[in-house]
């Protein structure tokens, strides 16, 4: 009669054990994560500006897009709606360890200021929560993209809508149809909804509005 | 299971304190660092890819 109550007692302390190693993670996912790609794209940041000092490199290894490395940062986004100091280094690849680094673009579509279709999808929680706002877009809002060539600015052309995840037409040249042959230069953020899930993509296109090369900005920035 | 550490260890209370917490430092450091991002990585939380 000894021995039940002890077994009982053990399995108690797994169960609670458990438990809290369940709330561990859970705490992890919120603040570990954000402080793993806080540190990620604090050396990104250093990395891409270091490149883009020194003059001409950015415009030769943007000009095939397969040669940005999976992982790898290439430009800078920012968006002013999500905040005055909202900027991300974008990684090349949309895998989970990518986007675990930051906002990552899509393989195989337009590179910033390209005709056709840039695409970039990011987390809308977890991993600093880079896409959290993007359901408030509105149309007019600005989307800039730097890179070693130059500054991008987009113009966000309508209200986010959601999508399928299997909806692969979405990141086509000209989005929703595929072969098409595109004539403008597009952006498309993608994130998750609902929040935590895989349900559905939301997704905001906007479309490219101003191009200013690097020397003409100055040589800075 | 944890009466029966704090009986494995060797000294008085205060040496048991200590190793606990060692234990309890080494345990949570290896699921913050080592478990979590792994589990990170494969479970479907917050999925953002398309296609």
């Amino acid at each position: 009669m000894r021995s039940f109550p002890r077994q009982l007692q053990l399995v108690g302390e797994i169960l609670v054990s458990c438990g809290l190693v369940v709330l561990l993670f859970m705490a992890y996912m919120y603040w570990g994560t954000a402080e793993r790609t806080a540190s990620a794209q604090r050396g990104f940041a250093r990395e891409l500006q270091g490149e883009w000092a020194s003059p001409q490199t950015g415009l030769v290894a943007l000009a095939d897009p397969g040669t940005v490395a999976i992982g790898r940062p290439f430009a800078l986004i920012r968006i002013p709606r999500f905040g005055r100091n909202w900027q991300f280094a974008i990684v090349q690849g949309t895998g989970l360890p990518q986007l675990a680094l930051g906002p990552g673009h899509v393989p195989g579509t337009a590179l910033p200021g390209q005709l056709g279709n840039f695409a970039v999808a990011g987390h809308r929680v977890t991993a600093g929560n880079p896409f959290w706002s993007l359901p408030s877009l509105r149309r007019g809002d600005l989307v800039d993209v730097l890179t070693g060539a130059g500054t991008y600015i987009y113009r966000i052309v309508g209200r986010p809508v959601l999508v399928s995840p299997a909806d692969s037409a979405m990141l086509a040249p000209v989005p929703g149809q595929p072969g098409a042959a595109p004539h403008r230069r597009l952006i498309t953020l993608i994130t998750c909804d609902p929040a935590w899930t895989g349900t559905s993509r939301v997704i905001a296109t906007g479309v490219l509005v101003r191009a200013q090369p690097r020397a003409a900005a100055g040589g800075g920035r | 299971m944890y009466g029966w550490i704090w009986r494995k260890l060797p000294g008085g209370t205060a040496a048991r304190l200590l190793q606990m917490a060692l234990l309890a430092a080494l345990v949570l450091a290896l699921l913050w660092f080592v478990a979590f991002p792994w589990a990170a990585l494969h479970l479907p939380v917050d999925q953002a890819g398309i296609g």
